[in-house]
């Protein structure tokens, strides 16, 4: 034993120090270097870098198109998980246990475990394919538009538009693609949870005449409460993305007059396509404490008390 | 308050060929007690759940008094159940676990109070309405769960195995603590278990189940004394009762050395159907050890003795010339008998033992079923 603990901490740390190091390495440093870079001017392309304090964020304050993209940021923030949740929630719940069978008192609705591969095909899509699918739905009627030539086939001609050339549209199409890619996600993880809450839970409350909206609300809900936080954390987390989308469906610009800008997209636009890398790392510091800000808080407000399966 | 009604009632699991439960017909009396009984996988939870409305009833109907709920949904049956596992709601303190169902109903604030209050001074929760089920004892769990079941006030309670998970000795209490409860507040209660002695010591009457077919349903009394069958006979009472395959000779059932007299009524039956073996148990009470030399004895070989202060068995192998043939005819693998505790054989003793006269359970070697003497 003593022969054992002589070499623990030597032994101990020949296992920690690489990974530690590796970590420290590729993703510390890099944010401490992108603060680093925010403060400086630079064109990322040249050994030319000046030290200018905090003037890239005196330019962020006084700039338009920022201020668009970091409310699109925040609508996206707000309306992409509620409504990726929620969906994710009412879907799981009718697959596990909305039903009601005749094998089974409680099961998924008819068809459950077909509808559970379906729902999941959108997660395994790359977000690139995602964008470019859904900018063939909202394209103009004559540049084979999917969502104007079912519009003009059911006789509802009158509602086709320009869907992605109206500014105020754009984010609102961001959102309900970015909802339609990840809601399979969480139909699977909450799937997981409510597949967790043993069966006799629901047999009680249904012997209890507890319906299946009350089912919902007073037993499923609180009891995979926990997993709607991780989840809802981890949305939270993408719905400040939203890059590849925005930047594959609407363009480099943020589309029509910039209204579907996002702060990943800005970024992008400062460094590959103005050259001026210190702007762009000072957005990503903004984007850097933004998520920061966002996984406390959410942290601090959903916290409750852990409630244990029997 | 209300009767049960069993009507030739079956289920059929999706793709298995024999039914988990057997055109079971069972009329349970109003305020009764009854238990279902049986080895596992005998039907008997499924028998509860299809009364529960959680199993689909395939053929036949269940009647609670005169209401046909056969395909009611189980919110409409006006029951409660108490699961194996209590089934609270973990993220509910002790008191909206019991009030939740008359919640959902809309009953006023108040009564709910007044009755979830009722129930917890019955069941002695007083102090813990407040707290989570993870806060709670096995023993006090449980009683959450009748409790959520008497706040109900239902016409029928249905319990799960419901003392399966706590320790023996809780056990035994817990256990007269229902059964007085129950009586106390007369509903109609269907209990199921697999333990014979819960059965024995719980039931007004109790129903042994074996592969989704009833086997008997009568008092205790009535299925130790009478056991319709062997099945009943090797399951109920405890330490088991001896069965053994005897020849038929010359009005005694004979068996190697050993042999016991067989009322002429038994003999005629099984002539009847054309046998010349008949079943034959007797319960270890019924043995009593003789001197080596009389005629009919059961020699011994003691194997292990268990020595209880009030009782005493004595578990051994059958010896003498003939005990080969003894060992194959036998259902089990020894022979138990009681003993006067005060005065036990030693172990590796030879006892002859004999069957006291009128104690003999004689059953058809065919159908197994009883033979009247």
């Amino acid at each position: 034993m003593s022969a054992l603990r002589h070499g623990k901490y030597p032994f101990i740390l020949t296992f920690l120090i690489p990974p530690v190091g590796i970590y420290a390495l590729y993703m510390l440093s890099p944010y401490v270097q992108a603060i680093y870079i925010s403060l400086t001017e630079w064109s990322g392309l040249s050994a030319n870098q000046k030290f200018i304090g905090f003037d890239n964020y005196v330019e962020m304050w006084n700039d338009d198109q920022l201020r668009t993209a970091l409310r699109n940021n925040l609508i996206l923030l707000v309306v992409v998980p509620v409504l990726t949740l929620v969906l994710g929630l009412f879907f799981a719940s009718m697959l596990n246990v909305g039903g009601r069978g005749r094998s089974q008192a409680i099961t998924g609705v008819r068809g459950s475990s077909i509808y559970k591969v379906v729902y999941f095909f959108p997660q395994v899509l790359p977000h690139a394919i995602v964008a470019i699918m859904f900018a063939y739905v909202f394209a103009p009627s004559n540049a084979g538009g999917i969502l104007n030539n079912i519009l003009e086939a059911i006789g509802l001609g009158s509602l086709t538009q320009l869907w992605l050339g109206e500014p105020k549209y754009l984010i609102w199409i961001v959102v309900l693609v970015m909802t339609w890619a990840f809601v399979g996600f969480y139909v699977v993880l909450f799937s997981a949870a409510m597949q967790s809450i043993p069966r006799d839970i629901y047999e009680a409350a249904l012997l209890d005449g507890s319906s299946r909206l009350t089912t919902f609300r007073k037993v499923t809900l609180p009891l995979v409460w926990d997993t709607v936080q991780v989840g809802w954390v981890y949305m939270a987390i993408q719905a400040m993305d939203g890059f590849a989308i925005v930047h594959i469906m609407l363009g480099v610009n943020g589309g029509v007059q910039g209204a579907g800008d996002v702060l990943g997209v800005a970024i992008y636009r400062a460094a590959f396509a103005d050259y001026d890398f210190g702007y762009a790392a000072a957005i990503g510091v903004l984007m850097l404490a933004l998520t920061m800000t966002i996984v406390v808080l959410f942290m601090r407000v959903l916290r409750r008390e852990r409630v244990e399966l029997a | 308050m209300a009767t049960v009604t069993y009507d030739k009632a079956s289920r059929i699991y999706p793709g298995q060929d024999n039914p988990a439960v057997d055109s079971l017909d069972l009329t349970i009396e109003d305020g009764e007690f009854l238990v279902l009984v049986g080895p596992s996988g005998c039907g008997k939870s499924t028998s509860l759940r299809m009364l529960a409305g959680l199993e689909e009833v395939d053929q036949g109907s269940i009647r609670i008094g005169e209401r046909d709920v056969t395909h009611m949904p189980p919110k409409d049956r006006d029951i409660a159940m108490v699961f194996q596992n209590y089934a609270l709601y973990p993220h509910m303190s002790v008191s909206d676990n019991m009030g939740f169902a008359l919640k959902i109903a809309g009953t006023p604030k108040d009564e709910i109070r007044r009755r979830v209050a009722d129930a917890a001074k019955l069941l002695d929760l007083e102090e813990y309405l407040d707290r989570k089920p993870k806060a709670l004892s096995g023993g006090q769990r449980q009683r959450v769960a009748m409790g959520r079941a008497i706040v109900r006030e239902p016409q029928v309670f249905l319990m799960d195995e419901p003392l399966s998970n706590l320790d023996a000795k809780l056990r035994v209490s817990t256990r007269t603590q229902i059964a007085s409860l129950q009586r106390r507040l007369g509903i109609t209660t269907v209990y199921v278990t697999h333990d014979q002695i819960e059965a024995m010591t719980m039931g007004d009457r109790v129903a042994v189940l074996k592969d989704g077919l009833l086997q008997q349903v009568d008092t205790p009394l009535g299925l130790f004394d009478k056991p319709q069958n062997v099945f009943v006979a090797g399951f109920i009472g405890s330490p088991a009762m001896n069965i053994a395959t005897f020849d038929l000779v010359d009005g005694n059932a004979t068996l190697g050395e050993s042999s016991v007299p067989v009322p002429p009524a038994v003999s005629a039956a099984v002539k009847e159907e054309g046998s010349d073996t008949v079943t034959l148990g007797f319960r270890p009470e019924a043995l009593e050890p003789v001197s080596s030399e009389s005629e009919g004895g059961i020699p011994i070989v003691v194997d292990v003795i268990e020595e209880l202060g009030a009782d005493a068995f004595v578990y051994g192998q059958p010896a003498g010339p003939t005990s080969e043939l003894q060992s194959d005819r036998m259902r089990s693998e020894t022979v138990i008998a009681r003993v006067e505790p005060r005065n036990v054989p030693a172990k590796g003793a030879k006892v002859n033992f004999r069957v006291r006269p009128g104690n003999e359970h004689f059953f058809s070697v065919k159908t197994g079923a009883r033979i009247e003497a």
